[in-house]
């Protein structure tokens, strides 16, 4: 105890330079996203304390995000989350990413934290960098409304292929509540993503990703996830500011041994694909569509289900957006479909890093 | 000696290590092949045609960049929104910001319209180092050519003195050729010219011409109905004689304004190298804006 006193003080001691002090050249890049909800569904609750699930207003999510290079080998990112707790009116704060990744290293790049795990594309967004104002009905199936968000390490690095292909390998704690919640805190599950990209010309890409985790489950069982993306984008490199497209398609299968519902049917096994078109039809504008179909392989206990949407954007900058989302839910363990429309802001003040490609 | 001759025969990438640079945008890697000369094999990032603001940071050019020697960037934060993810996507340390393969031209060249109150984004897209659009000078050209030149001798000094030789020549045409462009300006008697964005600042603040409005009502925000009228009212004003749009933006809102002016006309001009299929070097680029202030 004396020793480690002892350190803290030295590290305190001898980690303060005589510039920490200073200001404002080292202030970590800062920035707050917040994304505003209003939204009607047939399937909503009208209880606010239902989070993200009830009709009417709500902040559906801010995130304070700060950035910064540590020192020349690592650089730091802490995403911190606010959102309302299920079953309460009131807003917890999350870490949703807090994770420090190597700057220096060639070839390689290491990574360690609380993060987005590499599993397929939609999983490593951010909720305001969605596509849709929701995430496919398939991801928050298999890996809940957080999606797979883990405590983990990671290595990735680029594979010398005359096109561009990212490995990525990560061990992960087996937290998450949907797909693992292992009770043994020591075990680890792993994860490899490997994602390829090609120039088809200077106005379009073409983007195959695969993906698969393991690890073990709360009845001590290997339950796993296999995903694969593929996605066309096209700008062109004239006048690109004012038309795009993207069409993505993503495909999760789950397996979940020991899982079942209360008669003890299994729901072992679930699959289930995404495919959405976006198109720019002008500087600020964007118009897109989704089909989703669950159950494209799955235990007899568990219901196919599909969803259709459609959603109008206006973004007036980089900084902020206005979009409006119509879905229309065929579920077929229930006896009625449903159909939502919701309306959502999307703002972001101060220093936000650029979304990936 | 003649071992030395075998030895290059046997092993060709000895007698061919040349310095691999990538560029953000065309005009700097124009500059960097020409001075680079057989030293160097450079690429680029942004394509002429592009809004360079507004690239998107595809994962093929982080394979590019982690060949790279050397990046060689605007600055000013014109490829904030671009560059770092690049760099980090890259794994190469060697293009790293504060490395001897990482040049940023846009600190050395004395910035314009560098903010000195506090910005804000309600001012739209303010760069808060100055202007990044200095690549439009032709004597700040010259002495991006002479910084190239240092760091391509920093990075192969064997080769040092050819490319101080080299980014030299370069300097000495653009200070030779802003005379005979200065004339030529001067002989159109046009002194003001409104233009879609902030991108001719530097162009115009070599050449003597003011830019008392653009098309955008502030930085980075399309032209609105609006602000179209109170440009146009300006023009009429102020005797505006000419509109010049790059070319990376929509120019139908042009027509109304030069429909609105009676005597005023209208350009679409490339603002990079490569924005035009004719447009191969900084010459050209600079010699077109030149004719399209001529009516030529």
């Amino acid at each position: 105890m004396r020793f480690s006193l002892f350190l803290a003080a030295a590290l305190m001691a001898a980690q303060v330079p005589a510039h920490a002090a200073t200001g404002k050249p080292f202030n970590p890049d800062l920035s707050v996203n917040f994304l505003g909800l209003a939204q009607s569904g047939t399937s909503y609750s009208n209880d606010r304390t239902v989070a993200n699930s009830h009709n009417g207003l709500q902040l559906q999510e801010a995130e304070l995000q700060i950035l910064s290079d540590v020192d020349p080998y690592f650089r730091a990112n802490a995403l911190l989350s606010i959102s309302q707790q299920d079953g309460k009116t009131d807003y917890g704060i999350d870490p949703e990413e807090v994770f420090l990744e190597s700057i220096s290293l060639p070839y390689i790049t290491v990574k360690a934290g609380k993060f987005k795990m590499a599993m397929g594309k939609h999983n490593q967004l951010h909720t305001h960098a969605y596509p849709f104002v929701d995430a496919p009905l398939i991801n928050q199936r298999l890996l809940g409304s957080e999606g797979l968000n883990e405590n983990a390490v990671g290595v990735s690095g680029l594979i010398p292929t005359p096109w561009f292909t990212e490995l990525t390998v990560q061990g992960f704690s087996l937290a998450n509540s949907n797909l693992f919640n292992t009770y043994n805190s020591g075990d680890i599950g792993g994860l490899a993503h490997l994602k390829n990209l090609w120039d088809l010309n200077d106005d379009a890409t073409v983007e195959l990703g695969f993906s698969g985790a393991e690890g073990k489950n709360s009845v001590n069982q290997m339950a796993s996830i296999l995903g694969s993306d593929l996605t066309f984008k096209w700008r062109p490199a004239e006048g690109g500011k004012y038309h795009a497209l993207i069409w993505s398609t993503e495909y999760l299968y789950g397996q979940r041994p020991g899982l079942a519902d209360a008669s003890g049917n299994s729901q072992r096994n679930l699959g289930g694909l995404g495919t959405w078109l976006q198109y720019q039809f002008g500087e600020r504008w964007w118009a897109q569509g989704r089909y989703e179909y669950v159950g494209v392989q799955r235990s007899a206990a568990l219901p196919v289900a599909t969803k259709e949407s459609a959603l109008l954007a206006f973004l007036p900058s980089e900084f902020s957006g206005f979009r409006l989302q119509y879905d229309w839910i065929q579920d077929r363990a229930r006896t009625q479909n449903d159909h939502t429309i919701a309306f959502q802001y999307n703002v972001t003040i101060g220093a936000h890093p650029a979304h990936s490609y | 000696m003649k071992f030395l001759a075998l030895l290059f025969c046997l092993f060709p990438a000895l007698a061919q290590a040349k310095t691999n640079v990538v560029t953000t945008i065309t005009d700097l890697a124009t500059i960097a092949r020409e001075v680079g000369g057989d030293q160097v094999n450079v690429d680029s990032i942004a394509k002429g045609t592009q809004d360079p603001h507004f690239i998107e940071a595809k994962p093929s050019y982080m394979v590019k960049l982690s060949k790279a020697d050397l990046l060689i960037a605007v600055g000013l934060e014109l490829e904030v929104g671009w560059v770092p993810s690049l760099i980090q996507g890259a794994r190469n340390p060697k293009v790293k910001s504060g490395e001897k393969g990482f040049l940023e031209i846009g600190p050395e060249i004395e910035p314009l319209e560098v903010p000195s109150g506090k910005i804000s984004r309600a001012d739209g897209d303010v760069h808060p180092d100055g202007n990044p659009h200095f690549y439009l000078d032709p004597i700040r050209l010259g002495k991006t050519a002479q910084l190239i030149a240092a760091r391509l001798g920093e990075l192969d000094p064997a080769h040092a003195a050819e490319f101080t030789k080299r980014g030299n020549a370069f300097n000495d045409r653009m200070k030779s050729k802003t005379e005979a462009w200065r004339k030529r300006i001067e002989k159109t008697g046009v002194k003001k010219i409104v233009t879609y964005h902030k991108t001719l600042t530097y162009f115009f603040d070599r050449f003597g011409i003011a830019n008392p409005a653009f098309l955008e009502p502030k930085p980075g925000i399309p032209p609105t109905s609006g602000h179209i009228i109170e440009v146009i009212n300006l023009m009429k004003t102020q005797k505006v004689p000419l509109v010049l749009v790059e070319n990376f933006f929509d120019v139908s809102v042009t027509k109304k304004v030069t429909d609105a002016v009676p005597g005023s006309r209208a350009a679409s001009i490339a603002v990079d190298v490569e924005g035009e299929p004719g447009i191969k070097t900084n010459d050209d680029l600079i010699e077109q804006i030149v004719k399209a202030i001529e009516g030529k």
